[in-house]
């Protein structure tokens, strides 16, 4: 065979049947040209694939993709429809005509709109912008439309549609049944266009010529009680199409300790919020101010905090204190916690599901290929104690792969490659599906986790969100507990994730690169896997001789009753193996001249001399509970602190670092707190804080700061 | 998302003539295919807007048709339909569109890191611009191949080509891309064919 042959390349792509490939590899067996040859073609096919897949990313937005489903559908109803098919507006002559048209009615709009005061600015005019090939048709079909009737018209919704027939019949128009027909032809015509029309309106935008023209003509058909504005080429803010949701975080405010003393919260380990920033920092977008979670940022961080000396207690405290950098007269004080170690090969069996959302939403790039690989670097750390399952979702939930030894690597591998996404979400059956299994194969004393890798879309059927919760916090204290990475871009729901893994006892973190996956599943894998603590409470009393006033940076989410600390009914953080935990504090000084924001003083209490309340040098105490893994009571330590005065510049390596971090959280969250916090007092603090690199994560953060810069530094629209 | 995902099967009066699988046999196949097929058809129209277009015309016909005819070649099929279409409007319009190279990196998704390795993005970004200089009719295949993985027999249904033409174009592609990488010799493309 000729090494220019055709077959090499069918064979290359496994084009050859059964019989011809055996032939023709038994040709290549004895010519080396031949397999030099082939060699060539599979590398150039690889280069190829690799490149164009590089490509293959979705470029239909899952709200246009639903467009389209329901645009088919009603096709499908009504076989009329195929008029559509034809975009006969486009032709020239109607074009010309429909233009024509648009001038007539605009200047009589514009002449018109002088005495309908119909501005609102309040509403957004997203349909306003939708309608606008859709009336061009309407014109032209119908050029005197009656008046009461186009408010509906100007909307594409089906819900207008109907309201739309009902009142032609209202209006006592006398149509014929034919001429319905038609006008439901036209509709259904309009209606396509208007499908599609999503991302016209945005190029439009540019086009304003065009637009105006036709926007013109509004005051002529609308009532002027319709909500519409003028503006339709209204400047994009960045995101406003992106659904993603987020909690509202208030910061925490100062605190006087003459009124509340004692300040109580539960711990958190998430970081998710640190990669989710990066992401909107690094695609040039500023992060939305309540996807920034301080304590998350700096807890994304390892730190080297010591470690419990003998066994007695699964963790230890650490606090330090030097002044705050943004303030320099306050002081900064550091509580910090320290899971114990946890040698890998020393843990206890994993029972572990995942359970993978494989619904048309996870189809891009970034989330089932990257869940994929996540969950086959996990495979790889577990053994033969182990075992895995695998349980996916979309229009209903399936058993991908039975639980199964993680030594049998092969037959995992091969569940992962073969899983492809498609259909919509439901994530309830699935969840249940995934629990069963983890039940059903329960390791007494073992780690017994489902792994929710999604989205976030949960977004089909009855997904009741509060027996969700409930069957969550059931199994946690069953003893399965739930770990939540939420991957992806546009329709992340970090609000809905972070409350369900709260609930399951789970930790919850963003995947956005492989990196982070490797971190999550080797690096720190330990920590996600093996709970070593549940229930973390931290309570610190402050002593007013001390003391004056004192305010928790992050942690919004996460403060409790100061009776809570000591109901152990209540939940609170888990902490993995080797986990860290900081939290800072700032604490205005007693005696300092310094005025409570927006508190007046009291009115039937007298001051009372701080130095009588007490002769201690301590600053404050930091009290904790926690419940060992299988216990339901909690354990009782507490660390006394005294301030040596500490400045920042003496302050620890870790420190300093943390406190950047936190410095930063504050400047994206343009916290009315952050002082004196800026860009560059951040970069000149991480800068002098790189010791402990190992991950390379501190290097990275100078980098992000540089890109936050930019980023912030953009002005944003309106 | 949540909402809208949610309304349509609401919507009273609308949904009972179409069946739930019916309805989830199209949601997958447009969630599947939507995004390819409107890649593909762009790089016909040479702009967004028109391709989307098609491809919503290509659903809409596969709604009136058969699902049990077209079931087991699906995918070609979509290809097949959404190709006529695209050309459909070519021909309407009386013009032919190259492709704007800077529509093809919009609305593309980051990769998986946005620092990755930039000596893979320029051998990626090489690869991308030799296969841009391909004949149409190759490139169209190269496509089909690589980036929406159909067969031979499949990318002759699709194109109207027999299956060994479509195999000695693949293979001339391949052996033109290869030579350009290694930029061995300034080798011209063979004289542009008609699509």
């Amino acid at each position: 065979m000729n090494s220019d042959d055709p077959k090499l390349t069918a064979y290359a792509l496994g084009e050859l049947s059964g019989e011809e490939a055996i032939e023709f590899e038994r040709m290549l067996a004895d010519d080396e040209g031949l397999r030099e040859a082939l060699k060539e073609i599979q590398e150039t096919a690889g280069m190829v694939r690799v490149a164009l897949g590089d490509e293959s990313a979705s470029i239909l937005t899952t709200k246009e993709e639903d467009q389209m489903i329901a645009t088919a559908i009603e096709g499908d109803e009504e076989p009329e429809a195929k008029m559509v098919r034809v975009p006969f507006y486009r032709n020239p002559a109607y074009m010309s005509l429909a233009a024509a048209l648009v001038m007539i009615f605009g200047l009589l709009g514009l002449i018109t709109s002088m005495s309908i005061p119909a501005y609102n600015k309040d509403k957004p005019t997203v349909h306003v912008v939708d309608t606008k090939k859709p009336r061009v048709v309407r014109h032209l079909m119908e050029p005197t439309p009656p008046p009461a009737l186009s408010a509906n018209e100007l909307n594409s919704s089906r819900d207008q549609q109907f309201a739309y027939s009902t009142q032609q019949k209202v209006a006592g128009l006398d149509k014929n049944k034919s001429r319905k027909e038609s006008g439901a032809v036209i509709e259904k015509g309009i209606r396509t266009r208007a499908s599609l029309s999503e991302i016209e309106s945005q190029l439009a935008r540019g086009n304003e010529d065009s637009m105006s023209l036709t926007m013109s003509s509004e005051p002529k058909i609308l009532p002027p009680e319709t909500p519409i504005s003028y503006e339709p080429i209204t400047p994009v803010r960045d995101g406003e199409f992106n659904t993603e949701a987020y909690d509202s975080i208030e910061d925490n405010s100062f605190l006087l300790v003459e009124h509340s003393p004692l300040s109580t919260f539960s711990i958190d380990v998430d970081s998710a919020a640190y990669a989710n920033v990066r992401r909107f920092i690094n695609a040039r977008q500023r992060p939305p101010k309540d996807a920034v979670r301080i304590e998350e940022l700096v807890n994304y961080f390892p730190y080297e905090y010591a470690l419990a000396e003998r066994n007695e207690h699964p963790l230890k405290i650490n606090v330090e204190a030097a002044s705050a950098p943004w303030q320099e007269e306050h002081r900064l004080v550091r509580v910090a916690l320290k899971g114990k170690e946890i040698d890998w090969e020393e843990r206890p069996a994993s029972n572990v599901v995942f359970l993978l959302d494989v619904s048309g939403s996870m189809q891009s790039q970034n989330k089932l290929p990257l869940v994929k690989q996540s969950v086959e670097l996990l495979v790889r750390k577990f053994g033969q104690r182990d075992r895995v399952a695998i349980v996916t979702y979309a229009g209903q939930s399936r058993v991908a792969l039975p639980s199964t030894t993680a030594d049998n690597t092969e037959t995992i591998l091969h569940a992962i490659g073969n899983l492809t996404s498609g259909g919509s979400t439901l994530a309830s059956a699935g969840i249940e599906d995934a629990y069963k299994i983890a039940e059903k194969h329960f390791v007494d004393g073992g780690n017994n986790r489902v792994i929710l890798c999604t989205d976030g879309d949960f977004n089909v059927g009855v997904t009741n969100r509060g027996s969700l919760v409930d069957l969550i916090e059931k199994e946690a204290n069953n003893g399965v507990y739930l770990t939540i990475l939420g991957f992806g871009i546009g329709n992340y729901k970090d609000a809905t994730l972070e409350e369900l893994s709260n609930k399951g006892n789970g930790n919850y973190g963003y995947i956005d690169t492989l990196r982070e996956a490797r971190k999550v599943f080797v690096e720190q894998v330990a920590g996600t896997m093996v709970t070593i603590a549940k229930d973390v409470k931290i309570q610190v009393e402050f002593n007013p001789a001390k003391v004056q006033a004192y305010r928790l940076i992050g942690y919004e989410n996460r403060r409790l009753a100061a009776q809570d600390f000591n109901d152990d009914k209540k939940d609170a953080g888990e902490i993995g193996a080797g986990h860290t935990v900081t939290a800072f504090y700032e604490v205005v000084p007693a005696g300092m001249d310094w005025e409570a924001p927006g508190v007046d003083p009291l009115k039937y209490q007298k001051p009372v001399p701080k130095l009588e309340a007490t002769s201690s040098d301590e600053l404050l105490t930091v009290k904790l509970r926690y419940k060992l893994p299988e216990a339901d009571e909690s354990t009782f330590l507490e660390e006394p602190f005294v301030d040596t005065g500490n400045a920042f510049a003496k302050a620890s390596e870790d420190f300093r670092f943390a406190a950047g971090v936190a410095a930063f959280g504050m400047i994206l969250r343009d916290s009315p707190y952050k002082g004196n916090s800026g860009f560059a007092l951040v970069r000149e603090i991480a800068e002098g804080a790189q010791g402990n690199n190992r991950g390379g994560y501190r290097s990275e953060f100078l980098h992000l700061i540089d890109q936050a810069e930019m980023v912030l530094a953009i002005k944003l629209p309106l | 998302m949540n909402a809208e995902r949610k309304k349509q099967p609401e919507n009273p009066g609308m949904r009972d003539e179409v069946s739930d699988d019916r309805q989830q046999w199209i949601r997958s196949l447009v969630e599947r295919h939507g995004s390819p097929l409107t890649r593909y058809a762009r790089t016909f129209t040479g702009d967004m807007e028109s391709a989307r277009d098609a491809v919503q015309e290509t659903f809409l016909r596969l709604c009136r048709e058969d699902a049990a005819k077209i079931a087991d070649h699906c995918k070609p099929w979509l290809y097949k339909v959404c190709r006529s279409r695209a050309l459909d409007y070519l021909r309407k319009e009386g013009r032919m569109i190259p492709v704007d190279n800077s529509l093809l990196t919009l609305n593309e998704a980051p990769g998986p890191s946005p620092s990755a390795d930039l000596e893979k993005s320029e051998k990626v970004e090489s690869v991308m611009q030799v296969i841009e200089t391909l004949p149409p009719n190759q490139k169209e295949v190269v496509r089909l191949k690589f980036q929406n993985d159909l067969s031979y027999k499949e990318i002759a249904e699709v194109t109207g080509l027999s299956v060994t033409n479509v195999g000695f174009l693949l293979h001339v592609a391949l052996k033109f891309i290869r030579k350009q990488i290694r930029g061995e010799a300034e080798l011209m493309p063979e004289s542009r064919g008609e699509t």
